[in-house]
């Protein structure tokens, strides 16, 4: 529901973060997320961070198209019933 | 170190993969799959993603842009303590122009209200400390993503022992709209398109309950295009309802239990109006007795008048997907992001303002 | 003076207070034989056939910003605004309105950026006038600028001229000048890595014209409203519609971050030193050429093209090849949280 951005943290002075990102710094609050160190990515929103930002699974991509060959395998068997009119 | 990996996954050429196996997964069935968070509906727009669906795959927005949901009674409200002449009504940018049962925080500014917009709720705690002059109050809107950075503030406020920082709390939260919804029975949803920064907070375990009392899955998803169509594809292949993650970065299923806390240490659940739902009990967020000191509405009496919703205006019915923007017979008329009617139009997140302003151009 | 010295209600009044500040604040910045008999009314050599005529108020908080001042805002506006109809800047007028108090330090540096920026495209400022008006009201200084040039082509550039199959360029980077102000404003406590973009583009417009003869039917600077009002308005006024292409349009990466951040749409943000121009598409190529050699025009690209489809409406190609509506924007330009 709320745009967040990611953002690097560069600086930590008590519970305040300095965060950058392409040029942009801004200073935000790292209550919610204690854990974080410089270095980190974190999710940026209405002041404060959020989430300190982990991989995005690479193999995202990878594992949906194996998905979807299975589900192709599964229909050509006859397994997939018809979800009708929605 | 340049772009982080995870800053834009998922380039052109990612999106038209994915958009085929989407197209392979649906295998032309009609489906029909829930957005429920306004940042999607305007990433779907901005980024033209129906486009890029099959003919079978039909998106409808829900309830989940934080402005269109708030009950116009509320609306009232701030527009009501933004009249006290020793009110400064610290808002974000997202209410100015919302049009409340005669006016906006827009048309009060420029009858004198002192309306300032802030980006983050600590602004407005700053606010306060530097006018003692002047009582600030906070018109909090919002979700989960939301409600610990005001309860955060608000703890910054109650440090500082500021006498003249309150908070209006129209924060509501999210999973029950959506069992509201299903309640309803209205649609038949084959999937949701779970909120990805509500879920950073929440948790994706708090949606667990759409598959297993609904038997509808859902996906969180990122708000990148790739993020959005390989969200459709996991909703389109699933086999047996269930909850997944395809904001993998930024969400897990516990979500951010530490912000839950402070959430809940300045806040508790209250029954909530929702535009277009009615009330839903436990939906909302008011301050907690220990903060009670900070809550606007005990602080100024106001009475915001009788509220009116506008004739004609279809925004319940939108909120709960019942139909497209188009359909309302105000649409592109009467209503226009220019002149709003209903919050679906003035908010950048409505349906209505998504629809309108990145409508797509005909051949 | 000394460093302390501030703008009284007396300086405004005509008097000797007020012929000393001329002198030692106006005159000192901008002198030219014209401006230094301080006449009311400058004298111009009449330069023939066709004139073009503006004028510009400024007002902009902070009134010094990374990249600029009012007083660079307050020339280049009216330079760029006679390059729009492919005049070289003749004379300047410029009245100002002080608020008492105003620190005359501040007032002199203004006016040494109004000199500075005049003097790069070689239009002398020759007359102008004063006002104070009482501490509180004015944001410390409101400039306004009028000017006269001489318009050095031929043919009448319009929007009516502009035929479908002609392209669109864009000088640079946009939502630059924005960008800074709004930063530098510091309502929302941050620092960004960008300077305003604010220039005169009289000498940029000139090399255009040089390369394209004919073939430049339309020049717009996309201040207030960005891009996109630019590209609506020449819908609406040709009656065609404009195909743009997202990828092609430059964007510096902070602004994009800050656009990322609050929410704010870069293609509507304001430019202070930018011009959308019109070509004809044998002409292009040269004219981008010669504007990327330009150093006030590096990051020039063709970023659309008019047509015939959707008349009147200004679609944006994404780079995932999906489209989209640009319409004008509405008004303020309001951060989002949501």
């Amino acid at each position: 529901m709320c745009l967040a951005i990611p953002m690097r943290v560069a600086a930590i002075e008590d519970q305040m973060a300095t965060i950058e990102s392409q040029g942009l710094t801004q200073r935000v609050s790292l209550l919610l997320v204690p854990d974080a160190r410089v270095g980190d990515y974190v999710l940026v929103h209405a002041g404060c961070a959020i989430a300190v930002l982990g991989e995005q699974e690479a193999t995202e991509t990878l594992d949906l198209l194996r998905e979807v060959l299975a589900f192709e395998d599964r229909e050509e068997a006859g397994e997939f019933e018809d979800h009708g009119d929605s | 170190m340049g772009t982080p990996e995870h800053s834009k996954p998922g380039g052109p050429e990612e999106v038209r993969r994915l958009a085929d196996a989407l197209r392979q997964v649906s295998a032309g069935r009609r489906l029909t799959f829930m957005e429920v968070c306004g940042t999607h509906t305007m990433a779907i727009s901005r980024y033209g993603l129906r486009q890029l669906l099959p003919q079978g795959i039909r998106l409808v927005s829900g309830p989940g842009c934080p402005v269109c949901v708030t009950a116009m009674r509320d609306l009232d409200t701030v527009v009501a303590l933004a009249r006290l002449p020793e009110v400064t009504l610290a808002t974000f940018g997202d209410l100015v122009r919302v049009p409340s049962s005669s006016s906006t925080l827009a048309a009060e500014r420029a009858q004198g209200a002192d309306v300032r917009v802030v980006y983050s709720p600590f602004d407005a705690v700053e606010l306060a400390a530097t006018r003692p002059d002047r009582q600030v109050v906070f018109a909090g809107i919002g979700f989960e993503t939301t409600a610990p950075a005001v309860a955060a503030a608000i703890l910054d406020g109650a440090r500082r022992e500021l006498t003249n920082f309150s908070v209006l709390s129209l924060h509501k939260t999210m999973p029950a709209p959506l069992r509201a919804l299903l309640d309803l029975g209205e649609t038949a949803i084959d999937g949701f398109i779970l909120p990805g920064h509500v879920s950073v907070i929440t948790g994706s375990l708090a949606f667990d309950f759409l598959a297993r009392e609904y038997g509808v899955g859902g996906v969180v998803a990122g708000f990148e295009p790739a993020d959005v169509l390989a969200a459709l594809v996991r909703l389109a292949a699933q086999r047996e309802p269930a909850v997944a993650i395809e904001y993998t970065r930024a969400v897990r299923p516990e979500g951010n239990t530490l912000a839950r806390e402070v959430m809940s240490q300045v806040f508790e659940p209250s029954d909530a109006e929702w535009r277009g739902l009615g009330t839903i009990p436990g939906s909302g967020l008011v301050l907690a007795p220990a903060f009670r000191q900070f809550a606007a509405e005990e602080r100024f009496s106001v009475d915001p008048g009788p509220s009116r919703e506008p004739r004609g205006c279809r925004c319940g019915e939108v909120l709960r997907g019942l139909i497209d923007p188009p359909v309302c017979g105000l649409f592109g008329k009467r209503c226009t992001p220019e002149q709003p009617i209903g919050a679906c139009m003035v908010s950048s997140e409505g349906a209505c303002a998504a629809y309108y302003r990145y409508r797509d151009i005909g051949e | 003076m000394s460093t302390d010295e501030r703008i009284l209600i007396g300086h405004g009044s005509g008097g000797k207070l007020y012929r000393d500040l001329v002198g030692d604040v106006f005159v000192a910045a901008f002198s030219n034989p014209v401006l230094d008999r301080l006449d009311d009314a400058a004298e111009l050599a009449s330069p023939g056939a066709r004139l073009a005529f503006t004028t510009d108020a400024h007002v902009v908080q902070p009134l010094e910003f990374p990249g600029g001042d009012i007083g660079t805002l307050a020339v280049a506006g009216t330079v760029n605004d006679l390059a729009t109809a492919a005049a070289r800047p003749l004379a300047l007028a410029a009245a100002f309105i002080i608020e008492e108090g105003f620190p005359l330090p501040a007032l002199r540096r203004l006016c040494a950026s109004m000199g500075r920026t005049a003097s790069s495209v070689g239009v002398p400022i020759v007359t102008g006038d004063t006002k104070v008006v009482q501490r509180g009201l004015a944001d410390g200084v409101y400039i306004t600028t009028t000017g006269v040039g001489e318009i050095v082509v031929a043919h009448r550039l319009g929007a009516d001229t502009v035929r479908p199959g002609d392209l669109v360029l864009l000088t640079g980077s946009i939502g630059d000048h924005a960008a800074a102000v709004l930063a530098a404003r510091g309502e929302f406590h941050l620092a960004l890595d960008i300077e305003s973009d604010c220039a005169p583009l009289w000498h940029l417009v000139a090399v255009a014209l040089a390369a394209a003869g004919e073939d430049l039917r339309f020049l717009r600077d996309p201040t207030r409203g960005g891009l996109t009002t630019v590209l609506a308005e020449l819908a609406e006024s040709s009656g065609l519609g404009i195909e743009v292409e997202e990828a092609a349009i430059p964007i510096s990466a902070p602004v994009q971050a800050l656009c990322d951040l609050l929410g704010y749409d870069p293609l509507v943000l304001a430019n202070e030193g930018k011009m959308v121009m019109v070509v004809g598409p044998e002409s292009a190529a040269a004219v981008l050429a010669a504007l990327r050699a330009h150093p006030l025009g590096r990051r020039a690209a063709i970023v659309g093209e008019l047509t015939e489809a959707h008349p009147r409406r200004v679609a944006l190609r994404t780079a995932f090849g999906t489209r989209r509506v640009l319409d004008m924007p509405i008004g303020e330009l309001l951060p989002r949280i949501c």
